[in-house]
């Protein structure tokens, strides 16, 4: 027969292990694991149609402009307009609108991806990082299966949140989730602002055996233009050039004196 | 053109309208329908991203020290066409070529500079 002092130990141990059982059913469905945690990579997976980790830079041979991502063939929201109109103006007199890139904002979604920088792509069965060469700007394209953020939770990015699934040969990255100011879908003459509400489909497929990368994007921003804007556009593979550490330190701006310009419109 | 400061504006023909994504601001400031020649003295020549440039004092014919700003391309690019971070030093006189800016400030983006030997370097990134 147990004693008193044993009832009272078991009866201790149940009531110190109902916090840890409660906790886990307040918690919900198991965390997600790390994309780099041993346990994810090793999960059984189709194997993907490619793998584009290597270094890439964006087919420039079309011309000067081919980076941009405008102009745009489609109506912009009256707040919009008023932003790419002020920055035509600003072009005819010789001076630039806005140029948030220059005062070292970060380029952001999608025009870090035509920088004429290469970028760096590494490819694993759970994600891809992709590390510009222009202030090492970083993307994370989850291919793990796990959903988009908590909207409440996420914290919101000048390259958003990228959710990759293959879909045949071709790669569908769902990217959200943006910051709401300082982040422009093109500089120059033709400044419309991405908000917040910027949501952009990749289609990525892997061409010319291997060598060239096309991406098909979508975009939709409600608070800037109205309908889906569309574009396609190539980078190349270069096995010649690696990426380097760049920062947009205090100090470049000093010596970068047209950034200080009378020419700069802020 | 200004006498005092040496400046030898030169049109040339290439329209490169829009110019590259490569530098971390907006190149539409700088006329690049305009070449100005600097004859000065190198101040500071600062190898590094995502820009090299070079502070060049410039003496004018008064007499008055100007400080110009040149901004260049990164070194990936500079290596590229033969340069390397001991190429000038402070205290050299060199002659700069520049895409000067829309405005009268003394800034502008490098174009090729002629080194005290008589070496001439451009700037292969300029137009990718």
């Amino acid at each position: 027969m147990p004693g008193s002092k044993t009832i009272a130990l078991v009866v201790m141990s149940l009531a110190c292990s109902l916090p840890a059982s409660t906790t886990q059913a307040e918690a919900g469905p198991a965390q997600q694991l790390s994309a780099l945690a041993p346990a994810n990579l090793a999960k059984p997976r189709p194997a993907p149609p490619f793998n584009l980790t290597g270094m890439w830079l964006h087919d420039n041979s079309t011309g000067p402009n081919s980076w941009r991502f405008v102009p745009p063939t489609f109506k912009l929201t009256p707040d919009a307009q008023e932003h790419y109109d002020a920055s035509q103006r600003a072009a005819k007199e010789g001076k630039v609108y806005r140029d948030d890139i220059g005062q070292c904002w970060p380029a952001g979604m999608p025009l870090i991806m035509t920088r004429v920088w290469p970028i760096a792509m590494v490819q694993l069965p759970t994600v891809i990082y992709m590390t510009s060469a222009f202030m090492n700007s970083m993307r994370i394209i989850y291919l793990d299966g796990r959903p988009h953020s908590d909207p409440d939770i996420v914290v919101r990015s000048f390259n958003g949140e990228s959710i990759g699934r293959w879909e045949g040969n071709t790669l569908v990255v769902d990217t959200q989730y943006f910051v709401n100011d300082h982040h422009w879908m093109d500089q120059g003459g033709s400044s419309i602002p991405a908000s917040d509400q910027l949501h952009i489909i990749e289609r990525i497929r892997m061409v010319n055996n291997g060598t060239v990368l096309e991406i098909e994007y979508t975009m939709t921003d409600p608070k800037s233009w109205e309908g889906e804007w569309k574009m396609t556009k190539r980078w190349n593979r270069v096995d010649d050039t690696d990426i380097t550490e760049v920062e947009c330190l205090p100090d470049l701006n000093d010596h970068i004196r047209s950034t200080s310009s009378s020419s700069q419109i802020r | 053109m200004k006498k005092k400061t040496r400046l030898l504006f030169l049109c040339v023909a290439s329209l490169l309208l829009g110019g590259s994504a490569l530098a971390h601001h907006s190149p539409a400031i700088f006329d690049r329908t305009k070449e100005v020649k600097l004859v000065g003295v190198v101040k500071e020549f600062k190898w590094g991203n995502p820009h090299s440039w070079i502070e060049l004092d410039v003496r004018s014919d008064a007499g008055n020290v100007e400080g110009w700003s040149i901004e260049m391309n990164p070194p990936t690019y500079l290596v590229k066409a033969g340069w390397k971070s001991t190429t000038i030093k402070a205290g050299e006189s060199v002659t700069v070529m520049i895409n000067p800016l829309r405005t009268s400030e003394k800034s502008g983006k490098f174009v090729s500079i002629t080194l005290p030997d008589g070496k001439v370097l451009k700037d292969t990134g300029s137009t990718p």
